[in-house]
């Protein structure tokens, strides 16, 4: 008897190649299919050789570059060292999610198709390119192109006899059962983040609890937009960093979103619980400790906020006890519901809990041990470091511009991370914020005599920050730094820092301040005015130039 | 089917060259026509006209050349290919041409053995030769008056070809195997000496030295192209604005819609509006807010009375 057995493979940046393939997952089970769907960079590749059935699901991000959770396999594939025949007993298909008003369109799921073929695989179907700028998103390529994936798949492996494929109303068994510890059990101590033993650098399953130094806010109260420059104590972390990298900060739900939230389920935030993998060979969530209060679960876990996915809405309307709601929940599940499902939650940025309110029949009978299928996990924010370690060591600081915006909901949306981080403050006994640093795409040159040109407006100053810091302590002096805003009275950053160093030589700087005049002034405007002074540093100078914002 | 095999509805172009009696050509071009149909589906083209015509490729079903009685139209290797060019895949043409039966003349006049070469170079399959005739004394002297050879050799083949059933420019995978047996799970099994490289790479995971192939040299001009933007738009991708009712519309939009009546204020006392704005209506005064309980009184903030 052929073994029914599918391999999932997926590279995910914020969570929909993630969503897309647990999606391909379920459908798997439901035409009795074994189904393992793990991220690139935790698959073993040595086994992938043996592997006869692979979906690969992988996002594009950057300028046409592989999500984090793939860079290793990437590199991997590409070795000019393995044979070409090494995939031959490999069917595959690849399923792609990019935005095509990028020029690097779906680079990653174009190449990965390509470079399988060329090692010998076998392709199901054409790769399928998923993508953002659709109205109705990536799912307008994905749902046929799913449809005829199982096609070539059931003629491969065709149903047992006797078997049905599982039908869309029978609801399938969590990812993990969830056990309520008894009441008087001892309360764990601490949250997230425990001070062990210094280990090895901090990275997203180990992130360094720092400790929060300053929160200062630098554009005028009057001015529409709260930015601030916020340092955090990173001492004895071992993190270090250089100009052009990037820190990583992982965000929590704020309490009365998380009290609200218990509410509506009716859960007690004080309990505790262990969670047990349904199928044996799932590894438990990372971060997440065991046992676990549902208070850490929900303020640290659990993405409240984030807009709700359609397999979301596709799981609530198994506990839904009401038919009304059941049947619209059904509704945005379909594929003829998309529009109706972006009109109520993409466009006007609907968060999870919001939609929950709105379903309350259905949301009080949603079962524990769900709510690790139901709600992702939340994903952490990156920031340009702002500072360099050699003009304040063991510090790293950032610019950060608090989000929020009104769409046509009477809430105003706002930033999960920026609106945590700009509330807390140092005063408040011991501010914890979760952080690590990755390597940025900006590098600057090694060559002391290299002249810079730096262009950055707004908070897109921020990394130039962190560059002429660094390089005024190396005594370079060749900085050139354009910087615009609207209004020098309101939100001119750093202006002292600025005028300090223009006044040691370290700095030549142009302002463009769009709003202070009847015509708007920007930087490029700038640019052009001296473009003499620029074409020099270009081409006697070498001078490198970049851009952010 | 008619005569030449020609099927009503289908297009056919008929060439002829100055050999041909201009009586026989119009006999032949209205029997067609009636064949055929009206529509303008026959299309009349001089043998040395026919690649300036410029036909648009791949419209004909039939092609008939050098039929008409008389004539002595010799087909070139350009006429052949043009002909091929506008046919139909799956077409036919049906030709005639004076041939000789001896080769070693100089007279421009293919042998017999040429003619169906001479299609066949062009493209055409199912190359078959369906007549071949003496001459009549008019025929032959029309072959001296037009053709200048004077030789009594002469045959005329009547013979017939095919355009293939794809198109220029289609493409089809070929199915190359590096031959390995297949295994029990009747795939090809990995040969050992490949499995071993694999692995022996895969666990050296970390190596940064290793040579990489550049991945943009995998991309071809087809890759680096965006979707067409009208593909990127939904069906009928209504706005907010749109007029739906509520399942049990209380509050008269239901009606509204049916009779096309308007109302002059949306009511704000619906059943259904204490519902989040899944349930709700178009038109209902509460869009933007969560979900409240019955009988809640909700005080409506004065920007939200105007419309958004």
């Amino acid at each position: 008897m052929v073994e029914r057995q599918l391999l999932v493979l997926f590279g995910s940046q914020t969570g929909t190649a993630e969503d897309t393939a647990e999606r391909i997952g379920r459908e798997a089970k439901r035409r009795h299919f074994q189904c393992r769907v793990e991220a690139l960079d935790s698959y073993d590749v040595a086994n992938l050789i043996n592997e006869l059935l692979v979906v690969f699901v992988c996002a594009t991000t950057g300028q046409g570059d592989p999500p984090d959770n793939m860079k290793m396999f990437w590199r991997f594939l590409f070795r000019k060292n393995l044979p070409p025949g090494s995939l031959c007993q490999l069917d595959y298909a690849v399923l792609g999610l990019g935005d095509s008003s990028y020029p690097k369109f779906n680079f990653v799921a174009k190449k990965l198709h390509k470079r399988v073929l060329q090692l010998g695989g076998n392709p199901l179907l054409p790769v399928a390119l998923g993508d953002d700028q659709h109205d109705l998103g990536p799912d307008a390529v994905v749902d046929p192109w799913l449809l005829a994936l199982w096609d070539k798949i059931l003629a491969l492996y065709p149903l047992p006899p006797g078997l049905e494929i599982i039908s869309r109303d029978v609801r399938l068994p969590p990812k993990y059962t969830l056990h309520y510890l008894p009441e008087d059990s001892p309360h764990p101590d601490g949250g997230l983040l425990q001070p062990t033993a210094p280990r090895a650098v901090p990275s997203e399953l180990h992130p360094f609890a720092a400790h929060m130094v300053s929160n200062q806010r630098v554009t005028a109260e009057s001015h529409f937009q709260d930015v601030r420059l916020i340092e955090f104590d990173i001492t004895g972390s071992g993190i270090t960093f250089s100009a052009g990298d990037v820190v990583m900060i992982q965000p929590q739900n704020c309490p009365e979103d998380v009290q609200q939230f218990c509410q509506l389920l009716r859960l007690d935030p004080d309990r505790r619980f262990v969670l047990k993998p349904t199928e044996p060979g799932t590894s438990l969530p990372a971060l997440l400790p065991q046992p676990c209060t549902i208070q850490h679960l929900v303020t640290h876990y659990l993405d409240i906020s984030c807009v709700p996915r359609r397999s979301f809405f596709e799981l609530l309307s198994y506990f839904s006890t009401n038919e009304l709601e059941r049947e619209k929940l059904q509704e945005f599940s379909s594929a003829q519901g998309q529009e109706e499902l972006y009109s109520y939650c993409n466009r006007p940025r609907r968060t999870t809990l919001e939609a929950l309110w709105d379903f309350p029949h259905t949301t009080c009978a949603i079962p524990p041990e769900y709510l690790l299928d139901l709600i992702p996990r939340i994903r952490p924010r990156a920031f340009s470091i702002a500072s360099s370690m050699l003009a304040h060591p063991d510090r790293i600081q950032i610019l950060m511009a608090v989000v929020q915006y009104k769409t046509r909901l009477s809430k105003p949306r706002r930033g999960l991370c920026s609106t945590w981080l700009a509330s807390l403050s140092p005063e408040q006994g011991d501010v914890r914020v979760p952080l690590w640093v990755k390597k940025g795409g900006m590098k600057f040159p090694a060559d002391p005599d290299t002249p810079v040109i730096m262009i950055g407006p707004g908070t897109g100053v921020a990394p130039f920050r962190a560059a002429i810091q660094e390089r005024v302590a190396q005594g370079r002096r060749g900085n050139c730094l354009f910087f615009g805003c609207r209004q020098k009275s309101k939100d001119f950053y750093c202006q002292a820092e600025w005028e300090e160093l223009v006044r040691r030589g370290f700095l030549t700087l142009f302002t463009a301040f769009s709003r202070d005049q009847e015509e708007k002034v920007y930087v490029q405007h700038r640019i052009q005015e001296n473009r003499r002074l620029v074409w020099e540093l270009l081409s006697s100078g070498s001078a490198r130039v970049y851009l952010a914002g | 089917m008619g005569e030449y095999g020609i099927a009503p509805g289908q297009r056919v172009a008929i060439v002829w060259d100055s050999s041909s009696p201009v009586e026989a050509l119009k006999d032949l071009v209205d029997k067609i026509q009636a064949l055929v149909g009206p529509d303008n589906r026959v299309s009349v083209e001089n043998i040395n006209q026919l690649s300036q015509s410029a036909h648009r490729e791949s419209s004909f079903d039939v092609v008939l050349s050098g039929v008409v009685a008389g004539s002595t139209a010799q087909h070139s290797a350009e006429v052949l290919a043009e002909i091929a060019r506008i046919l139909k895949p799956g077409g036919r043409v049906l030709l005639k041409e004076p041939v000789v039966t001896e080769s070693g003349n100089n007279s421009g006049i293919k042998t017999a053995a040429k003619l169906p070469t001479a299609l066949t170079l062009s493209g055409l399959v199912e190359v078959k030769e369906l007549q071949k005739e003496a001459l009549t004394p008019e025929e032959a002297q029309s072959v001296q008056e037009h053709l200048g050879y004077q030789g009594n050799d002469l045959l005329i083949v009547q013979i017939e070809g095919r355009k293939p059933n794809f198109e220029v420019g289609s493409s089809s995978q070929l199915k190359l195997s590096f031959a390995k047996r297949p295994g029990p799970s009747g795939k090809p099994s990995v040969d050992p000496a490949t499995a071993k490289l694999w692995t022996l790479s895969a666990n050296d995971m970390n190596d940064e030295e290793m040579d990489l192939l550049d991945s943009d040299e995998l991309l071809d001009s087809e890759d680096l192209k965006k979707p067409d933007p009208s593909s990127l738009r939904a069906p009928s991708c209504k706005e907010l604005g749109k007029k739906k009712a509520c399942k049990n519309c209380t509050c008269g939009l239901a009606e509204e819609l049916e009779q096309e009546k308007r109302s002059s204020q949306p009511k704000s006392a619906c059943g259904n509006c204490y519902l989040g704005d899944a349930f709700r209506c178009a038109s209902c005064p509460y869009l933007g807010m969560p979900a409240f309980k019955p009988g809640e009184k909700i005080l409506l903030k004065e920007n939200q009375l105007h419309d958004a």
